[in-house]
């Protein structure tokens, strides 16, 4: 239990040294800020104009659109903000540079996680909040399953981030290749469900677990059905724990570089 | 000839040099097969809703095949130019018997003249392979002249971006809100019919529709020669003012650099 809270303050003290970290370049940040947030709002010129012409898309309105771009667009700000490390990991893991991270006292897979935050994840993040008030699925009777969804698309945002970028134990130079499996994931988080039938549902339920991340939060959200909430728990958590099982025997065939490099 | 001898040499480097960029060019392709799979899912579902506009949706996923063509087609020479700056090294390019917007330009041609073929032909076997039909060649040959031309002028508007790193120290933001311009003014993803008027007349006022919903507009219906000699006459309007652009922008930034240094 001790060490579980020693865990739990070591992550709040490395997010908030995060946001310091990002904060430190007032103006820079404010301006990614600000941009990412124009940014989501060009994607939504699409369903402005499609929705104003058409009432709903196989049973998604524009409230439900709102919703699933809020909860990806707000759980994929969280971990590139709060861990955006794990973009670098691939990188980190093949030119040797987890060296520094692998003698501190704390799980090495924390370190790299957060030894990197994108000020655009908070335009993201806030963005993702604003869409999930507008859907008027977000409301503070039902706050508690607001956090469930958000939580749960940020842990399935990291969990396959993990597994993504920690091919490069095995296969070396996966960079580029996992990078577009993680743009694969944000791309069919942003569509609606029930455009994917056939194959392709089941590997976004499964390989490419985007379920996870919109799909299942909008029901959620929208149906508030204890099935659904139990099947996105159990789906978030399976892809979090893969990740880390992976990376924690990745790091076993992990070999050192030469590089020499400090922490901190 | 041995004047334009040398700009031939940047494209031929730059082509090379695209060539043997394997992981971003197959990521560009699996990028751009993916998006034209979810467009051709959603404009099927849209067509179960009523279609917005007259057409079917096929045409609609061969209209994003297009615009997504050039705008995935299109070298970020802003960056490059924003390093150059940022190093110092274009105090090194200056001297240089050549135009260093000319040999930014060439390298776009020669980055083109990879890309372009290589993710033509993605977007015809997907989109054809999505929809199970093709726009007559006749309109296809037609969209790649002016495809290539917009292709050209979008280079130079990025080149236009990149010589603002003599001022800013940053140009990222000012590529975003026109890369962003470009997809809502251009109709990226939908044609500009769709588009209330209001903002159909901001979009007229701008570069953007000649270079993405002009040219896809070919392959979603058959067009009079009339609108065609009308697009070309806007490609070229608007060629001639960024290139007068580039020129006041770089002739002002070399001022600065010999004024204040590097």
């Amino acid at each position: 239990m001790n060490h579980l809270l020693n865990l739990g303050r070591f992550l709040v003290a490395l997010s908030w040294t995060n946001l310091k970290s990002a904060l430190a370049l007032r103006g820079s940040f404010w301006l990614q800020v600000a941009f990412m947030i124009l940014n989501n709002l060009t994607y939504f010129v699409f369903w402005w104009v499609l929705f104003a012409r058409i009432p709903t898309l196989r049973g998604y309105g524009l409230r439900e659109v709102y919703a699933l771009f809020g909860t990806s667009a707000a759980g994929f700000g969280f971990v590139y903000a709060m861990a955006g490390g794990v973009r670098h990991l691939g990188r980190f893991i093949d030119e040797g540079e987890l060296d520094p991270l692998l003698v501190q006292p704390k799980p090495t897979l924390l370190y790299a996680l957060g030894s990197r935050s994108q000020p655009s994840g908070w335009g993201d993040a806030i963005s993702g909040l604003v869409f999930l008030g507008l859907s008027g699925y977000a409301r503070l009777d039902n706050l508690p399953l607001v956090l469930l969804a958000l939580a749960c698309s940020a842990a399935t945002f990291l969990g396959a981030g993990v597994v993504f970028f920690s091919l490069a134990f095995w296969l070396r130079k996966t960079d580029m290749l996992s990078r577009h499996l993680w743009e694969l994931l944000i791309t069919f988080s942003l569509y609606p469900e029930p455009l994917f039938g056939g194959a392709l549902r089941l590997v976004l339920f499964t390989a490419l677990p985007v379920a996870f991340i919109s799909y299942l939060p909008v029901r959620v959200l929208r149906d508030e059905k204890l099935v659904d909430a139990l099947t996105l728990c159990g789906g978030a958590a399976s892809v979090l724990v893969a990740g880390a099982w992976l990376f924690t025997r990745g790091l076993r065939r992990y070999s050192s570089g030469s590089r020499f490099g400090v922490f901190g | 000839m041995r004047f334009l001898g040398k700009y031939w040499a940047f494209a031929r480097i730059a082509a090379r040099h695209a060539l043997s960029e394997r992981g971003e060019l197959y990521g560009r392709m699996a990028f751009f097969a993916v998006v034209l799979g979810v467009f051709s899912a959603l404009w099927r579902a849209v067509a179960e809703a009523g279609m917005p506009i007259a057409t079917e949706p096929g045409r609609l996923v061969w209209y994003l095949a297009a615009t997504e063509w050039i705008v995935l087609s299109v070298p970020q020479l802003h960056v490059e130019i924003q390093e150059d700056v940022r190093r110092g090294d274009i105090a090194y390019h200056l001297p240089r018997p050549v135009s260093y917007v000319g040999s930014m330009l060439a390298q776009a041609a020669g980055t083109l003249s990879v890309r372009l073929p290589i993710m033509a032909l993605t977007a015809c076997v997907c989109a054809y392979l999505f929809t199970g039909r093709a726009p007559p060649l006749a309109a296809l040959l037609t969209f790649a002249v002016f495809a290539v031309a917009a292709t050209l002028l979008a280079s130079a508007l990025y080149v236009g971006i990149g010589l603002l790193a003599f001022w800013l120290s940053d140009v990222s933001p000012i590529y975003w809100v026109v890369q962003k311009a470009l997809f809502v003014l251009g109709g990226m993803m939908l044609p500009l019919e769709l588009y209330p008027r209001w903002l159909q007349s901001v979009a007229h006022f701008t570069p953007f529709p000649a270079l993405l919903a002009g040219p896809a507009q070919l392959v979603l219906r058959a067009s009079a020669p009339g609108e065609v000699l009308v697009l070309a006459a806007r490609l070229g309007a608007w060629s001639v003012f960024v290139a007068m652009l580039l020129w006041f922008v770089f002739r002002r930034a070399s001022r600065s650099l010999q004024v204040s240094g590097g």
